[in-house]
């Protein structure tokens, strides 16, 4: 339990200080809601970015364009599930 | 009163004042011993380019008419910071010092004046500041100015009149407007410390009491930060008061006209062109054109002819966006603010303008910030009841404006940094230029330092900050990970840096008394640091909508004085 708490924490700050999200705590993200689009408002720039974070921290791989891609970025939840799986570190 | 070109050298015409007015108005017949002095000393020198930066305008015209009866070219800095006045003095023939005194024993002779400077030689060296790029060099002849000094005296005439310039004369408006249509008339002028409102308000009376019509020569800047609490109505009127360096707000214009009771008239312009065209708001936003000045609009684009110019005879492209009206042009925004995001072309007048829409906006600023994200910056004037003073008031704010903007343009094109001011912070020339730019988003490098929103100085010993804590602030971490707070030993160690930064270098640090925290202060927060000069070192205060934070005074050694006790 305690894991799963520090790791969201972990990811909240690495998508805050990746995309210089100045206006916006780790309690500001819901790990429910949409990361793209209407939630917290990323765009496809920032997809790349996180792309490049998640390879750079974790080790993991991500096709960009892949719609399985698209399925581990929809939520906080779903990014979690997809770092406790599939990290190399 | 009539006016007198500059090739005519109108300082030198033998007119004494009746009125009375206090010292620190100039006299534009009394220049003539320092003029002299300054002719004496530069008698020995270089011929060519010189350097010049004076406050104050009897100084800085003194010595601006020396140069020119010696045949020299006066070069205007737009600032005065020490870097700027080292690389421009690299490429002159000399600086001119602080007074001419030292060596005219040398040269106790002073040499003849001319009879009449030569129309087509270049009087003065002026540079632009724009928010973007280096600084434009452009060099103005004597013909150029005394053209557009011309339509002024016709427009705007100064008999039995003066002027008050609360713009720094260093810059093309404030050059003309302030110094050199007084000094062609024999109005009296005043400048400097008059871009203080209190000050402004003495030189009114001042004005009044010797029965001269006082013109203010102003800027949105100063217009838009007009206190309601002085008693204006009880002052002299003055004759018309000008603004121009950027547009000014339509409800800026009509709280000045209703505050001082005297017509606001803009001009629009450029160092390069000089005045364009003039508009009083309050009774319509079409612009008119300045005598002299012939207009042509096509494709939305402006075109002119005009004396002013370097090149009167050849057409002039102006970089802004026009529309024709009735006896005029309205004026829709520059046509060079594109940039590119994600190779997609964006324009920034037309998020400004998605922005204005709203109708808690009153003004805004996109910026392209030059960083290696490509992400855009806004600055944003909110009306009052509407400026954010917590995290989660400004979290659900930015919220809002991203979503509104989602419906006029691509994700990737939304500001990422947003800054809200009470007034958009301004140069001595009026502009958000890209120090103050610089500053406005300095805490995105910076994880120790507060967010600076803007200042106000009210009198030279007070120094009003508005300053916000970055929730990325790096003393934020660790210091309770669930109520993260501002250690109080941080809102000293600011006062003390921005005490360095508003009045320069204060002194050594030797003690801290009085010393009192009232309530936290938490990441997110807006709040005003208020810093007040003493003997013996600073008073600060910071305060915010919940009330006060902190307050105290530090002892300061400086390192002229001792320790005053």
């Amino acid at each position: 339990m305690n894991q799963t708490c520090d790791l969201t924490l972990e990811l909240k700050r690495l998508i805050i200080d990746t995309l210089e999200l100045e206006d916006i705590t780790p309690s500001d993200i819901d790990p429910e809601a949409p990361l793209f689009g209407d939630g917290l408002g990323l765009d496809s720039i920032d997809a790349l970015e996180l792309g490049l974070a998640l390879q750079k921290h974790y080790g993991i791989k991500l096709d960009a364009e892949a719609e399985e891609t698209r399925h581990h970025f929809s939520n906080l939840n779903a990014l979690h599930s997809l770092v406790e799986a599939r990290r190399v570190n | 009163m009539t006016f007198v070109p500059l090739t005519r050298l109108p300082w030198r015409r033998a007119i004494t004042h009746q009125h009375s007015l206090p010292r620190h108005w100039v006299d534009p017949f009394s220049l003539t011993q320092r003029i002299d002095a300054w002719r004496r000393w530069l008698a020995g020198q270089p011929a060519g380019h010189w350097l010049l930066y004076r406050r104050h305008p009897g100084e800085f015209c003194a010595a601006l008419a020396a140069l020119w009866e010696s045949g020299r070219v006066a070069v205007l800095p737009a600032d005065d910071r020490p870097e700027t006045l080292a690389r421009l003095a690299a490429e002159l023939d000399g600086t001119l010092p602080e007074t001419p005194d030292e060596q005219s024993a040398n040269h106790p002779t002073t040499p003849a004046y001319p009879e009449s400077l030569n129309p087509s030689a270049t009087a003065v060296v002026l540079y632009t500041s724009g928010s973007t790029g280096d600084p434009i060099r452009l060099a103005k002849r004597f013909d150029q100015l005394d053209a557009e000094l011309a339509a002024h005296a016709e427009l705007w005439p100064l008999a039995d009149g003066c002027i008050i310039s609360q713009v720094s004369h260093q810059h093309i408006y404030g050059l003309l407007t302030g110094v050199l249509h007084p000094l062609g008339t024999g109005a009296p002028f005043c400048g400097d410390e008059c871009r203080y409102p209190e000050v402004l308000a003495a030189r009114l009376q001042e004005a009044g009491d010797a029965g001269l019509a006082p013109v203010v020569v102003s800027s949105p800047a100063q217009l838009s930060r007009l206190p309601e609490h002085l008693s204006w109505h009880d002052l002299p009127r003055p004759r018309r008061v000008f603004s121009s360096g950027a547009p000014l707000a339509a409800e800026h214009a009509q709280r000045t006209e209703s505050l001082l009771h005297a017509p606001v008239i803009e001009i629009y312009g450029s160092t390069e062109t000089g005045g364009i065209a003039q508009r009083r708001q309050t009774q319509g936003s079409t612009w008119q054109a300045l005598p002299g000045v012939e207009l042509s609009i096509m494709d939305g684009s402006l075109t002119l002819r005009s004396p002013f110019l370097e090149d009167p005879q050849s057409g002039w492209q102006q970089p802004d966006r026009v529309a024709p009206a009735t006896a005029g042009f309205e004026l829709l925004g520059r046509v060079d603010r594109l940039v590119k995001i994600a190779g997609k072309r964006v324009s920034l007048d037309h998020i400004e303008l998605s922005l204005t829409a709203l109708p808690e906006v009153s003004e805004a600023r996109c910026i392209d910030l030059g960083r290696t994200d490509g992400r855009l910056g806004a600055v944003v004037t909110l009306h009052d009841e509407r400026m954010p003073h917590r995290h989660d008031t400004r979290h659900e704010l930015i919220q809002r404006l991203r979503t509104h903007l989602s419906h006029h343009l691509e994700r990737v094109a939304i500001p990422r940094y947003w800054r809200f001011v009470d007034a958009l912070p301004s140069n001595a020339q009026g502009k958000l230029d890209r120090s103050l730019v610089d500053r406005l988003f300095a805490d995105l490098d910076d994880n120790k330092a507060p967010r600076w929103l803007g200042e106000r100085r009210p009198d030279p010993a007070t120094c009003l900050l508005t300053l916000e804590v970055p929730e990325r602030l790096v003393f934020l971490e660790g210091h309770f990970e669930e109520y993260p707070l501002v250690p109080g030993v941080v809102m000293v160690q600011w006062a003390i840096e921005l005490a360095n930064d508003s009045f320069g270098e204060t002194g050594e640090f030797q003690g801290i008394e009085r010393l009192k925290f009232q309530r936290v202060l938490r990441p997110g927060s807006r709040f005003t640091l208020q810093l007040t000069r003493r003997d013996d070192g600073i008073a600060f205060a910071i305060d915010s909508h919940e009330g006060r934070h902190c307050a105290g005074q530090v002892r300061l050694l400086t390192r002229h004085g001792g320790g005053h006790g």
